[in-house]
């Protein structure tokens, strides 16, 4: 496992203050390590994203930083304030989006607005907000009827109703349907625009490379590695990716001993890492090949020229392929 | 931080909900308008005929008069009768009740001996008639008591005060008592834990609202849906069956409080023991439904074996019940019913107390 050094805050080299500090975040359920001494910080108009399976972590040590939860050890300070001293200090000054709906019952979109904006010290003109974010025509209707897409970007308006300096988005745009999740995907864009910084977390490699400026990886409580996206590829995940269907009786083991082969991953899918993808499919295509069950052993009904390789597919490395590097499996369980 | 702006808009927002919520209201508003439609037709919303056997082991003036008021109350039969002959009209049935005046009765009244007590026995089982009978029995027997020495020649005008109290009025505050049960228990109880389950309450801690403002105004906003709803049922008793208040609507605002208090109470307990809205759904149910057949509601606490009556006595709403019927039909005082009160107001204390110290978040 990696080791990461605790990063320098900003605030420690005198420059300007960084959103957000967290340094030695420890949290305990029982036996259960859910944070184990987290250190990272947040810099001001940056996304940052926390990428990990389910139970990595990330929902907790989000929960830590935004006030809901108290640590078991380390230290937090949020925009210049420690959190756990001064929750609602903090709270007055972030936005929060929960993984749940989390809306009150029987309630109407309009109300839901002016519920929460009735909330904080000071906040935004609630039919602006419900302009801005396309819920005008919905603003009348009750909250349970609205669609999976409207119901997040309502939530991500009630998190933007105090007009925060610091955006928390836990898993956006999980459970959505591809152009749901494009259009959240425009609207964390023009949050970013407006120079907000926002914290997400997701398990959508497309999501964390298309929207963060740097990802966290994160793995049983642990930062594995942190860095900007096009880093994180090429130091954990450089060359091509060769992919096809795994199939029964794989000597992986040769595969690993072909020419080019770097690294092979089998989960659920046969992955293998090489910068020269040409030979390596060269021998896996050969039909003589002595790394799958001979084909047509029952009875051959392979046509000409069908191998052992199905579903093939040759890409360049992604966030996924960081993490298979980095924990040896996949983040979509 | 703006506290108080933040509770008003919780608070209203969990009322507005609750008043939407459909499902909820038939169980409350909508079965207790219906125990009254019920109860309406089944006794046409008139005078109870009720009969009793009076045993006068007194037989002096002032005794043939305290019967002659008891006759006088219509709907009232009053037969004399031996102590064997009256009991066993009792037992077959063929009256409701048999009121035993003691030996010395006129001697007490008129303050030249020591003071007695009137006795009513009656058969078990009992129904909202039993009731209504001892309330008639009971007015008679204060009016005499209370009278002193003019009593004795107010006997026949005085019988016609007696508030003639019907079904409807019995119903009435029995319904309140209902609401205030199941309304108070439930809709704390049930809607707290599904925000807790659904990540509500975890949401608005989100925001800098203080922690017990979020669950002051979850309590507060429970309690004015009950009283919303016990506002809808009088208006709809009073206007569409015609139930009568005897007494003072200015005094049910006290045992309805904190009656709705006692029980906001007891349902705000149960979301602090609960993980589950299934739990907390069964745990309201195990606690409401005994409760409502043994608090008064339907028929008198005295028709309840004693052991029964003792557990029924211990508990909220008996006291909630006795308090609104003695103001509703009986015209009480606030002084009948101050210990009434000051129970309830104890089990409103102890339970937002305990409720509050103990309640989980997540």
């Amino acid at each position: 496992m990696i080791h990461i050094e605790p990063m320098p805050a900003a605030t420690r080299l005198g420059g300007e203050m960084a959103d957000i500090d967290v340094s030695g975040l420890v949290k305990r359920y029982g036996d259960v390590v859910a944070v184990d001494g987290l250190t990272f910080a947040v810099q001001k108009g940056e996304v940052f994203g926390m990428l990990g399976p389910n139970g990595a972590g990330k929902t907790t040590t989000l929960e830590i930083i935004e006030g809901l939860r108290t640590p078991d050890a380390g230290s937090v300070q949020v925009l210049g304030t420690d959190v756990i001293a001064h929750p609602s200090t903090v709270k007055e000054r972030i936005g929060v989006q929960l993984q749940a709906t989390a809306l009150p019952p029987f309630t109407k979109v309009r109300e839901a607005v002016q519920l929460f904006a009735a909330l904080y010290q000071r906040s935004r003109p609630v039919d602006e907000v419900i302009e801005e974010f396309n819920l005008g025509e919905k603003a009348d209707a009750f909250t349970d009827k609205l669609s999976g897409g409207q119901m997040q970007r309502l939530s991500i308006a009630l998190a933007l109703i105090n007009d925060p300096d610091l955006v928390f988005l836990d898993e956006p745009t999980t459970g959505l349907d591809p152009q749901a999740r494009l259009n959240i995907w425009g609207v964390i864009e023009s949050i970013k625009g407006r120079g907000k910084t926002v914290v997400l977390t997701t398990h959508y490699m497309e999501e964390a490379e298309r929207l963060c400026d740097r990802v966290a990886v994160i793995e049983r409580g642990k930062i594995v590695a942190l860095d900007t996206p096009r880093r994180l590829i090429s130091q954990y995940a450089p060359g091509t990716t060769v992919e096809f269907a795994n199939v029964p009786g794989l000597d992986v083991e040769t595969l690993r001993k072909m020419p080019g082969v770097e690294r092979v991953v089998v989960d659920g899918r046969v992955s293998i890492t090489t910068r020269t993808p040409e030979t390596v499919l060269h021998t896996l295509l050969d039909p003589n090949a002595s790394w799958a069950p001979a084909e047509g052993a029952d009875g051959g009904t392979a046509g000409e020229g069908e191998g052992a390789v199905r579903d093939l597919m040759v890409r360049h490395g992604t966030l996924e392929d960081v993490f298979l590097s980095l924990t040896g499996r996949s983040l979509r369980e | 931080m703006n506290g108080f702006g933040s509770f008003r808009a919780l608070a209203i927002n969990e009322v507005r909900a609750s008043v939407r919520n459909r499902t909820a209201l038939i169980f409350t508003l909508g079965l207790a308008v219906l125990f009254m439609i019920i109860f309406g037709l089944l006794f046409g919303g008139s005078g109870v005929s009720v009969s009793f056997d009076a045993v006068n082991n007194d037989n002096t003036a002032m005794s043939t008069s305290y019967l002659k008021a008891l006759k006088g109350v219509s709907g009232v039969t009053v037969d004399s009768k031996s102590h064997t002959a009256a009991f066993a009209d009792l037992k077959s049935d063929s009256v409701i009740a048999v009121l035993v005046i003691p030996k010395g009765f006129g001697a007490a009244i008129e303050g030249q001996g020591p003071s007695q007590k009137v006795a009513i026995y009656q058969a078990g089982g009992g129904s909202s008639s039993t009731a209504i009978a001892d309330d008639v029995v009971a007015q008679v027997t204060a009016a005499f008591a209370g009278g002193g020495h003019a009593s004795v020649t107010l006997g026949a005008p005085q019988s016609a005060e007696v508030n003639q109290v019907t079904e409807m009025d019995y119903m009435l505050p029995s319904m309140i008592a209902y609401i205030i049960l199941f309304s108070g228990v439930n809709y704390v109880a049930i809607g707290l834990v599904e925000k807790r389950v659904t990540q509500v309450l975890r949401r608005f801690r989100a925001t800098p609202v203080r922690s017990s403002t979020i669950l002051a105004a979850q309590v507060v906003g429970g309690g004015l849906t009950v009283l919303l709803q016990i506002l809808v049922l009088v208006a709809l008793g009073v206007w569409a069956f015609g139930a009568k208040n005897y007494g003072s609507w200015l005094l049910l605002i006290p045992p309805i409080v904190l009656g709705t208090a006692s029980f906001v109470g007891i349902g705000f307990l149960i979301t602090s023991v609960s993980r589950t809205s299934e739990a907390a759904r069964a745990l309201a149910a195990m606690i409401t439904f005994p409760l409502m057949f043994l608090s008064g509601l339907f028929f008198p606490i005295s028709s309840l074996p004693t052991v029964v009556q003792d557990i029924a006595r211990v508990l909220p709403l008996a006291w909630a019940s006795d308090a609104l019927h003695q103001v509703m039909n009986d015209g009480a005082g606030f002084s009948a019913i101050t210990t009434d009160c000051l129970v309830m107001a104890a089990w409103a204390v102890v339970t937002i107390s305990v409720a509050a110290w103990r309640f989980r978040w997540d």
